[in-house]
């Protein structure tokens, strides 16, 4: 007899059921297919027929789909086989009974790992508690979102006041007396920060395309910044590296090949962003599971096969001051002092700490000012960082700016918020408040790959970027996956809600009547919260 | 019905009479019958509009010195308003069919909302003049004529009318229709003589066909002889000098390339990735057969019974017989493992398909 014991995996345990309709199946096999985490398989099912002879049990054999048993082959919700199923026969339904994190650790001694957003959003989203409810009505005229001309372009790179511009009188002409820092004006969404190799070439090209498009074609100078995992040589040598932003981070993945491609490229990249730290996963260092390292993404990076763990810090830079003369001074000179050299942290207590004493520098080379919140996504993390370490953006955002306005030195170094904006459906609307409250702009990523095609969510739908084998072709590096991916259609739908993003921006810029960005216009912001209104400093309402 | 002109002093004595008061005292003697005004203004608001003669048939006429802001807005057909001077802002505002003539520059959003009527206007216009302009077709186009130039934002949101905008006496001006003119314009049709800076990109600048050429000829007569310098059309009739403006077909706005387009005829040759793989840029469906499967069906003959049932249970029919062998068609198989669930002898194993760039 066939039995089993009490510590043995069952589907109780997991955190997904597939719920099977046998009656309205077809056996097409389309479901077991598509399945890339073969978590469904097709099997035989023993049935006991009526029988008048009880000696003599009679017993036929049915064709029926079944769900998986096993740590590696467990349903991730994705979906993908009630989308192949012609007749709604199967669908994974969320199971209220999960115990899988208590199972894995105990049975695999290992920690938990995935990919997404964090899952565990105990304080819910501060940015939906604000609206925006200075309208110009009599007291001064809105504008028209359809029609005005709108000026949204940001600073990206150092401002100085003017007392420190160095101007000099050289008989009647007005001269600089030195260089100024270079700044750049872009568009106030940056997209990307995702590295090869976290995610598919495909979806990194596609994203690229996106820039160029929205760039050369729509006149939106939107910048991309290429996350740590490299960059292709045909990209640094092409005229469009001027759309993009180098990013370095502790794992100095890939930059044998920037630099290698320096003499030969046509164009200064779009500036530099120094990675310190990520807001999905604060004081842990970069994670490439050793299933994403293809053969191209090892030689971008420079490493065999394996698990790819990046240091939690820069290794070598032991204080602000050191990270100010060597990060940055040297990413300055590798451009020759052309392009602009920004930073990224996660949002931190300490985050205004790090913000004044950048401010202060003497030598002005600190372009930017990158602020990650705890809702940021992640291509791996270790769950425990990913639900359990983090600040929210929104608070430290203000914070970095109220600070800056108590020197009065506001717009010194831009500020550029992110980290789960759009996570609840109105991407401009989250970058329209934190503009209100002191960003100079925003960054996004993960928005980026649901527009693309992702099929999670925020409460345990797949995740499963860590593993390579993303059903959408987005977070793998597999031939059969990645090429699920329409490249034309991924780059077409991010350019859409860039335009969609546009015109929102435009259509909340209107109303308050600021024809240039709103930067730090609180007051055009208020709060059904109490506390809300209190520590961010904007008026309450009820 | 009463013939004599009424002569209204607004300002006796330092005393001015209110808006109220002249608007009113003017209703009053129209109720009495009298049709012909004659107003030494001071600022007044609103002369000339929304009244008619007792009589609908006459016309009621306006001779209006000093006015203050909207003469003959909201103006019915029949009234003929004629300004002395100059005239500030919205100048037939809502016009319905009145004829407003000022002998000199009007304000801000002349002939704003407009949707009946003519008004001729011997100077400049100020900002947003000719906005909204409407054309109702159960009533005649309404028509704005300007002898130099406009402010800027002139006929946004424009729907219908005509306007003319002569650019007379323009010197250097870089533009006769200001910054951004036209945004928003949907309807109608601007005739333009002189330069065009910013324009909006929701219209079309085209040259004139000769039903354009007659129009402002026959308009140019009138328009001119009204305010009294007819004398100019010999230097306005140069219609080479001339645009009209229409707003652009909607078909036309939308037509930008497509990013499947930019990435095939802009982006870098055979992709970024190029130097790695020959990116065929195919897309795989759900389920896909051969290269695309996510699982692969490998067959061993050790145990075959040759029980046919892989054979008859498959759904894409992928599997035949060979001599003794079973093979499963590539070009069929999606990889579902109904061979395997269903053989006896587990002859069929299913193996993963993953691949990578190489």
């Amino acid at each position: 007899m066939e039995t089993v014991k009490i510590n043995q995996l069952h589907m109780d345990d997991l955190p997904w059921i597939i719920e099977y309709d046998e009656s309205k199946c077809i056996q097409c096999g389309k479901c077991s297919a598509v399945c890339s985490f073969g978590a469904i398989k097709p099997e035989i099912e023993k049935r006991k027929n009526p029988s008048s002879n009880l000696a003599k049990p009679s017993y036929s054999k049915v064709l029926v789909i079944k769900q998986q048993i096993s740590f590696q082959h467990h349903c991730r919700g994705c979906g993908m086989c009630s989308r192949v199923c012609p007749n709604g026969a199967i669908k994974a339904v969320r199971n209220i009974n999960d115990r899988y994190s208590v199972r894995y650790r105990a049975a695999k001694a290992d920690s938990l790992k995935k990919g997404g957003r964090s899952n565990l959003n105990t304080e819910g989203r501060t940015l939906d508690k604000i609206k925006i409810g200075r309208i110009s009505q009599m007291t001064d005229p809105s504008l028209d979102a359809a029609r005005h001309e709108f000026e949204l372009r940001t600073p990206f790179g150092r401002i100085l006041s003017a007392d420190k511009l160095g101007f000099q009188l050289n008989n009647d002409n007005i001269e600089l007396s030195k260089q100024l820092p270079p700044n750049r004006w872009i568009y106030p969404i940056i997209m990307g920060d995702m590295s090869i190799g976290a995610i598919s070439w495909r979806m990194w090209e596609a994203m690229a395309i996106a820039t160029a498009y929205l760039n050369e074609v729509m006149g939106l100078p939107v910048r991309m910044c290429t996350g740590e995992g490299g960059i292709p040589v045909r990209l640094l040598k092409s005229r469009y590296l001027k759309y993009m932003i180098l990013q370095i981070a502790s794992g100095h993945f890939g930059w044998n090949r920037i630099i290698q491609s320096m003499p030969e490229m046509t164009e200064d990249p779009a500036g530099i962003l120094i990675k310190i730290g990520q807001g999905a996963k604060p004081g842990d260092g970069g994670l490439l599971m050793a299933s994403k390292v293809a053969r191209y993404v090892q030689e971008i990076r420079g490493v065999p096969r394996a698990d790819l763990l990046s240091p939690p810090t820069h290794q070598g830079l032991y204080s602000i001051e050191e990270s100010v003369q060597k990060m940055f001074l040297s990413m300055n000179a590798a451009f020759n002092f052309r392009a602009p050299v920004a930073i990224k942290v996660a949002a931190s207590v300490t985050s205004v700490s790090v913000y004044n004493n950048l401010l202060r520098d003497p030598y002005n080379i600190v372009g930017g000012f990158f602020l990650d919140g705890l809702a940021g996504g992640t291509g791996a993390a270790h769950e425990i960082s990913l639900d359990h370490t983090g600040h929210p953006i929104t608070s430290k955002l203000r914070d970095c700016y109220l600070a800056a306005v108590h020197q009065g030195r506001q717009g010194e170094i831009p500020l550029f918020a992110g980290g789960g904006l759009g996570q609840t459906g109105s991407f401009a609307a989250d970058a329209f408040k934190l503009i209100c409250l002191g960003a100079n702009g925003v960054f996004t990523g993960r928005l980026l790959l649901e527009i693309a095609g992702c099929v999670g969510n925020d409460v345990g739908k797949c995740n499963a970027c860590n593993t390579g084998l993303c059903p959408a072709g987005i977070a793998s590096q597999d031939l059969c996956l990645t090429k699920r991916l329409d490249i034309d259609v991924a780059a077409q739908n991010i350019v859409n809600y860039f335009i969609a993003t546009h015109m929102e921006l435009k259509k909340l810029m209107g109303p308050i009547g600021n024809s240039t960005l709103p930067v730090g216009r609180s007051d055009a912001l208020i709060t059904v919260d109490k506390n809300i209104s209190e520590r961010l400093g904007i008026q309450y309402a009820c | 019905m009463k013939k004599d002109k009424v002569i209204i002093k607004t300002l006796v004595d330092n005393n001015r009479m209110s808006t109220q008061e002249l608007l009113q005292l003017i209703t009053s003697k129209i109720d009495d019958g009298y049709t012909d005004f004659e107003i030494d203004a001071c600022g007044q608001h609103n002369i000339g509009g929304s009244s008619w003669a007792k009589n609908r048939n006459e016309i009621l006429s306006f001779k209006i010195k000093n006015p203050g802001q909207r003469v003959g807005a909201m103006a019915l057909s029949g009234t003929k308003i004629i300004v002395e001077g100059s005239a500030p802002a919205d100048v037939g505002w809502l016009n319905s069919g009145a004829e407003i003539i000022v002998k000199g520059d009007c304000g801000d959003t002349a002939a704003h909302c407009a949707a009946g009527g003519k008004i001729y206007v011997d100077g400049r216009v100020g900002t947003r003049s000719g906005a909204l302009m409407k054309h109702d077709p159960k009533f005649e186009n309404p028509e704005f004529w300007v002898l130099k130039n406009t402010g800027s934002f002139a006929f946004e949101f424009m729907g219908g009318g005509i306007a003319v905008v002569c650019g007379y006496d323009c010197g250097d001006l870089n533009s006769v229709l200001g910054s951004r003119s036209c945004v928003g314009m949907v309807g109608g049709t601007i005739y333009v003589r002189g330069p065009i800076d910013n324009i909006s990109d929701c219209v079309q600048v085209i040259n004139l066909d000769d039903s354009d050429i007659k129009f402002l000829k026959e308009g140019l007569n009138i328009f001119l002889s009204k305010i009294d310098k007819i004398d100019l059309f010999e230097e306005l009739a140069e219609f080479t000098d001339w645009k009209k403006i229409i707003p652009l077909p909607s078909e036309i706005k939308e037509k930008k390339i497509s990013v499947a387009e930019f990435r095939k005829n802009n982006w870098v040759e055979d992709g970024i990735f190029g130097d790695f793989v020959h990116d065929d840029f195919i897309v795989y469906p759900m389920p896909a057969t051969s290269d695309g499967r996510v699982h692969i069906p490998k067959w061993n003959n050790e145990n075959c019974i040759d029980c046919k049932l892989c054979l008859n249970n498959c759904p894409q029919n992928a599997i035949f017989q060979k001599d003794k062998n079973y093979i499963s068609d590539d070009n069929k198989c999606i990889g579902c493992g109904i061979c395997e669930a269903v053989c006896p002898k587990s002859c069929w194993i299913m193996y993963s398909n993953r691949r990578e760039l190489t």
